[in-house]
């Protein structure tokens, strides 16, 4: 009996132990580093772009808690967890990282990092969020494409309360190419207050190997439309193709036979049948000679 | 050629010959009758694995992935290898104007006729779509050495056929003109046929010696490049193994070594069971030992370059593959072969005693059935290492190993071998009679002259 209640005293040690272990201090010298960039909307919706790019893959959807299942797991943006740290606390976590947490010491500036924090920061109970993110609207977007000035001409319409279309104005739209695996974003531009855009293709960006390139043109999140895709559009630079099959190498197709073996191989085929035939032709005459 | 004999000593003798070498052709006994079933019986298993192969796909063999090639490929280079003594015997050594080996050429003929008809039909085996074969032939690529191959292998059978055809000639007309009516009625119409109307005037000897001449001539290079080329389906890729550039001559030594002794079988037995002892006598054996011997210590050569030279580098993907063979999982098979097959026959091969018709019969054995074994090291322990990693596949796409299919497949082309054989020896004289009655110094007159 004492035996068991000594195990069971040192099953729970080893388990404190091994919780403690994973607790991941912050040195008290960085928890009270206070955030150099204001706390306003542009730095909170840089930092959201900065999430969208390189978090969201593990951490999920801002308050969806479908992070990634890792040990531990990632936590979400709005959770306690996230939500415990102080701004100091959340740069050092960030830049150091820990485990499957990677460090973003060399892949993100300092400021992005800061402004990172003031994203998570806009979730926290205690702060005044900026970014307020309004329930999606119905939008209609068209586009076409004007080949001549490799242009992208875009027209974009939002339901108003009246259940009418109307211009949108100020809205982003995103241009991409389609990839064999995936898209490739090449920019964005703003509408007008006529709710017209037009994005200039630039110049580098390749298509197929006639130029043509399938472009998608899509809204931004806040909108629900259907993506507007613009097939074959001759606005790209041709790709140009390396020659695979490079001339006169083993195993070549019939294009590409080395001459030597060609000759060698047609001349020894065509002299031994030949003389073949030759012999033939000899049982021929042994035939006749016997006639006589 | 001994001295002329006077007409009536030549005819006695004459028709003792053709007495002797007939006697394959009359003969047929319950031995024969059984040994037919077999060789039928047999076949025809191999076909109904066929059979098999051929609704179910190559997934019924052991090949998969990483070893493509398995004991069909061994089979077809064994068989390529025997089929070229036709051409060392009844050719090279015919224009060597060498005595001993002139009643021997006819059996040399029937082997690579044999070898390469069942070569060929191997091929199909391999094809998991046999019905597809012409493609061979209509998208045939220049550029690869299988081309050589498919045209070769056409080609030797072809001459082989007509090397036996042609001197054949004079012994169809003078079975036509002097056979016995024990010979059956339907053959003795194809020998009509197939004479040709042979008269035996000295313009149609001139023209069969002319043939033959060309025939004995053209099947070097063709004959050489036979197994060459079989080489190269190897030796032109980089596989650890295989990327040597003395694959063609040692193909060629080996397939005289495996030919030379698939002859002395059919010698022997055609020894015992036609009663020939006076023409495939002692001395036939006593040389054919030493032929075989001395084709022994060429392939022996060649052996020690092909192991000893990268035995020495050991570069890593090679190093590999002969630790698989001196000391790894082919180790048994690969020093079986080579003192069973190579060593120790060459030490018994040079004493006189075994060069006597038994032993070195069963010497022969021994060289034939390493030879096949052989042809199997060749191919199947390089294809188990691919200098890619062998990955995230399952346990038997590592190792071959053939299936019950594969056996039978293969059993049926030994047995289709025997059977071209039996065939050859049951239809035709497995000597050439006016060759040998005109060495005996028989006129040609005689020879040629109807029966009265
Ligand atoms: C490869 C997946 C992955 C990526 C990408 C990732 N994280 Fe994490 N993150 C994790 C994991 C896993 C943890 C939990 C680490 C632990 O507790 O040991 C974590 C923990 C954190 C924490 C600490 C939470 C706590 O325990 O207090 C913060 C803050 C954080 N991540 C922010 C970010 C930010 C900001 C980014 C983008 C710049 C990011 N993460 C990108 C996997 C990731």
């Amino acid at each position: 009996m004492t035996k068991k209640i000594y195990l069971l005293f040192v099953l729970v040690l080893v388990l404190a132990v091994q919780g403690m272990a994973q607790e991941w201090i912050v040195p008290d010298e960085y928890k009270s580093v206070e955030n150099p960039l204001p706390y306003n909307l542009t730095n909170v919706q840089k930092g959201k772009d900065l999430y969208m790019k390189n978090c969201k893959s593990c951490h999920g959807d801002v308050g969806k808690h479908n992070g990634l299942p890792l040990v531990p797991p990632p936590p979400d943006v709005t959770s306690d967890i996230m939500q415990a740290n102080t701004p100091g606390e959340l740069f050092y976590r960030i830049t150091h990282g820990r485990g499957g947490m990677p460090q973003f010491e060399t892949t993100i500036s300092e400021d992005d990092r800061w402004r990172l924090v003031n994203f998570i920061r806009n979730y926290n109970p205690d702060v005044e969020p900026v970014l307020v993110e309004a329930p999606p609207k119905k939008a209609k977007l068209l586009a076409s494409v004007n080949e001549a000035d490799k242009k992208v001409e875009i027209f974009a319409e939002v339901e108003n309360t009246d259940k009418q279309f109307v211009e949108l104005p100020e809205a982003t739209v995103k241009i991409s190419a389609k990839k064999a695996f995936g898209n490739l974003p090449i920019g964005e531009v703003l509408t007008n207050k006529d709710g017209r855009a037009e994005f200039v293709v630039p110049e580098t960006l390749i298509g197929d190997e006639n130029g043509l390139v399938n472009i998608v043109v899509e809204l931004e999140d806040n909108f629900i439309t259907d993506q507007v895709v613009l097939d074959a559009a001759k606005v790209g630079q041709p790709k140009p193709l390396p020659k695979l099959i490079r001339k006169e190498i083993l195993w070549s197709t019939n294009e590409n036979v080395q001459s030597w073996l060609l000759l060698s191989y047609l001349g020894a085929v065509g002299a031994a049948w030949l003389s073949i035939a030759y012999v033939v032709f000899q049982i021929f005459k042994i035939w006749k000679a016997g006639k006589k | 050629m001994e001295k002329i004999k006077s007409p009536e000593e030549s005819r006695k003798l004459l028709d003792k010959i053709t007495y002797d070498l007939t006697r394959s052709i009359v003969k047929r006994d319950e031995l024969t009758n059984f040994w037919y079933f077999i060789l039928i019986m047999f076949a025809a298993v191999g076909l109904w694995g066929w059979g098999i192969q051929i609704r179910d796909g190559l997934g019924v063999t052991g090949m998969r992935d990483y070893v493509s090639w398995g004991m069909y490929i061994a089979n077809f280079v064994f068989f390529v290898a025997i089929s070229l003594i036709g051409f060392l015997i009844s050719s090279a050594l015919h224009l060597l104007k060498i005595q001993w080996s002139k009643p021997i050429s006819r059996v040399a003929e029937q082997v690579a006729i044999a070898g390469v008809a069942l070569a060929g039909i191997i091929i199909i085996n391999d094809m998991g779509r046999p019905d597809r074969f012409l493609n061979v032939f209509l998208h045939g690529r220049f550029a690869s050495p299988i081309i050589w191959d498919v045209t070769v292998v056409t080609t030797y059978l072809t001459i082989s056929v007509l090397l036996f055809y042609i001197p054949l000639i004079p012994d169809l007309a003078l079975l036509r003109d002097k056979g016995t009516d024990d010979i059956p009625k339907w053959k003795m119409k194809i020998y009509t046929i197939l004479a040709l109307g042979w008269k035996g005037n000295a313009e149609q000897y001139k023209l069969v010696y002319h043939a033959m001449r060309i025939l004995m001539l053209l099947i070097i290079p063709v004959g050489l490049s036979i197994h060459t080329v079989t080489s190269w389906l190897f030796a032109a890729t980089l596989r650890s193994g295989w990327d040597t550039t003395i694959f063609g001559p040692y193909f060629v030594a080996g397939a005289f070594v495996a030919g030379s002794a698939a002859v002395v079988i059919v010698m022997y037995a055609y020894r015992n069971r036609y009663g020939l002892k006076e023409y495939f006598g002692e001395l036939q054996f006593d040389y054919m030992g030493k032929l075989l011997v001395f084709v022994s210590l060429v392939y022996l050569y060649f052996n020690i370059n092909e192991f000893l030279v990268p035995g020495y580098k050991m570069k890593t993907a090679e190093g590999i593959h002969l630790a698989n063979l001196f000391t790894g999982r082919y180790a048994l098979m690969f020093w079986s072969t080579q003192l069973l097959g190579l060593i120790f026959p060459i030490l018994l091969m040079l004493m006189k005693f075994f060069r006597r018709p038994l032993p070195l019969t069963i010497i022969s054995g021994f060289v034939l059935v390493a030879s096949w074994f052989k042809r199997y090291i060749i191919v199947i322990p390089t294809l188990e290492h691919p200098f890619l990693p062998v990955q995230n596949v399952p346990e038997h796409f590592k190792h071959y190993s053939p299936t019950s299919i594969e056996i039978m497949i293969t059993l049926f082309s030994f047995m289709a071998a025997l059977l071209i054989i039996t065939v050859l020896a049951k239809m035709f004289p497995v000597i050439t009679i006016w060759e040998y009655a005109e060495e005996k110094g028989i006129p040609r007159e005689i020879i040629s002259e109807p029966k009265k």
